[in-house]
């Protein structure tokens, strides 16, 4: 006979196999990594001038300050909700965060791929040709260390439990740890477009 | 410190204003300078608060979670391009193994905590000339090193009082 001790632990197993399940503090160390790379390749976008920052390949496209601000609008959508779920939680920390099967698609929908996958922007969320100057680099950054205040707070409650309602909808509602990893990715992946516009305007 | 410094097998390279640390990761490692410079600061509802500085051929580390395996709330901010050489918190416990070793590392701490309680009286000494004076008799070479700007905010007080105190 095998316990059900037993079943649990092979259970365990198989689910940290297929990276659904993890350690709560391994997750907030990695998102908290990626934070820093993030503020430190922004850092580096303070000593372009105002020719690189807004320079772009053809009218649609955005240029590096509107790829920020498009950031930053989600930073305050998304920053305050999340601030105030953590707040008002009165959930204990728990040592392990599964992903949910919404949030983690999500989540890895955002990076980018190899091959460029476009995405739509909401209309609310495009800055396109909207007046913009270097102060939303320090927004940016100020966000960050936002992020890592509330990565920091995350560790009080359990990120499986506290939910966060997305932008699309206030129906549709991620797990703290699913929400933490898809507002990254989602900077991540405009970061890659800052890259690529660098890139263009080296070679353009 | 040189022993320490040979154990290390990685060298990492900043650029101006990189972090290499921020708020809440665990760092266990311990750094050398090479060349450039530091800042170790925490933030205070967005204030920064310098707590001490790195330059050339200093060790640098985020004492408690060196010391605890625990996150630190220190952030770690390249002054200028930096260069730095990694020891790991494994390749010191194995150096550790050795007596001898261990007599050099303890000298290490000591002069650690030397250091810490002379900032402790720093931040506890009223005078903002007394604070001024302690620090540039303790380390002259930080005002080579490190802009007035950040020396004034390590000294709690305005870059316009830090450099009237220069003068007089």
């Amino acid at each position: 006979m095998i316990s059900i001790k037993v079943y649990k632990k092979k259970f365990l197993e198989v689910c940290i196999k297929f990276k659904n399940i993890m350690q709560a503090e391994n997750l907030i160390q990695s998102l908290i990594e990626q934070t820093r790379q993030i503020i430190n390749q922004v850092e580096q976008l303070k000593t372009f001038d105002s020719h690189q920052l807004t320079w772009k390949a053809n009218p649609t496209s955005w240029n590096i300050l509107e790829c920020l601000e498009h950031l930053n609008l989600y930073g305050d959508f998304y920053l305050p909700e999340i601030e105030s779920k953590i707040r008002n939680s009165n959930s204990k920390n728990e040592t392990t965060f599964k992903s949910g099967f919404l949030g983690g698609y999500f989540a890895k929908s955002m990076l980018p791929k190899e091959k460029l996958n476009k995405m739509k922007t909401f209309k609310d969320k495009n800055p396109l040709n909207a007046k913009l100057d270097k102060s939303v680099i320090e927004k940016f950054i100020g966000q960050q260390v936002k992020l890592l205040d509330l990565l920091n707070k995350s560790r009080n409650v359990n990120l499986n439990n506290v939910r966060i309602e997305t932008s699309i909808s206030s129906m549709i509602r991620l797990k703290l740890g699913d929400t933490f990893q898809f507002f990254i990715n989602h900077i991540i992946r405009h970061l890659k477009q800052i890259e690529r516009i660098q890139a263009e305007l080296k070679n353009g | 410190m040189k022993e320490i410094v040979e154990l290390s097998d990685k060298t990492i390279i900043l650029e101006r204003n990189d972090f290499l640390k921020v708020k809440g990761s665990i760092d266990s490692n311990v750094y050398y300078v090479e060349s450039g410079s530091l800042k170790v600061f925490v933030l205070d509802e967005y204030e920064e608060q310098i707590i001490r500085f790195g330059y050339k051929e200093n060790l640098l580390a985020s004492l408690d979670s060196f010391l605890t395996g625990r996150p630190s709330a220190f952030y770690i901010q390249a002054i200028k391009k930096t260069t730095l050489r990694v020891i790991t918190k494994q390749q010191i416990e194995k150096f550790l193994q050795k007596e001898s070793n261990r007599v050099l590392w303890t000298r290490i701490l000591e002069s650690l905590i030397l250091q810490q309680l002379e900032r402790e009286i720093d931040i506890l000494t009223n005078s903002p000339k007394e604070r001024y004076q302690r620090v540039l008799k303790r380390s002259p070479q930080l005002f080579q090193e490190i802009p007035n700007r950040l020396i004034a905010n390590y000294l709690r007080m305005s870059a316009e009082t830090l450099s009237r105190l220069k003068k007089s």
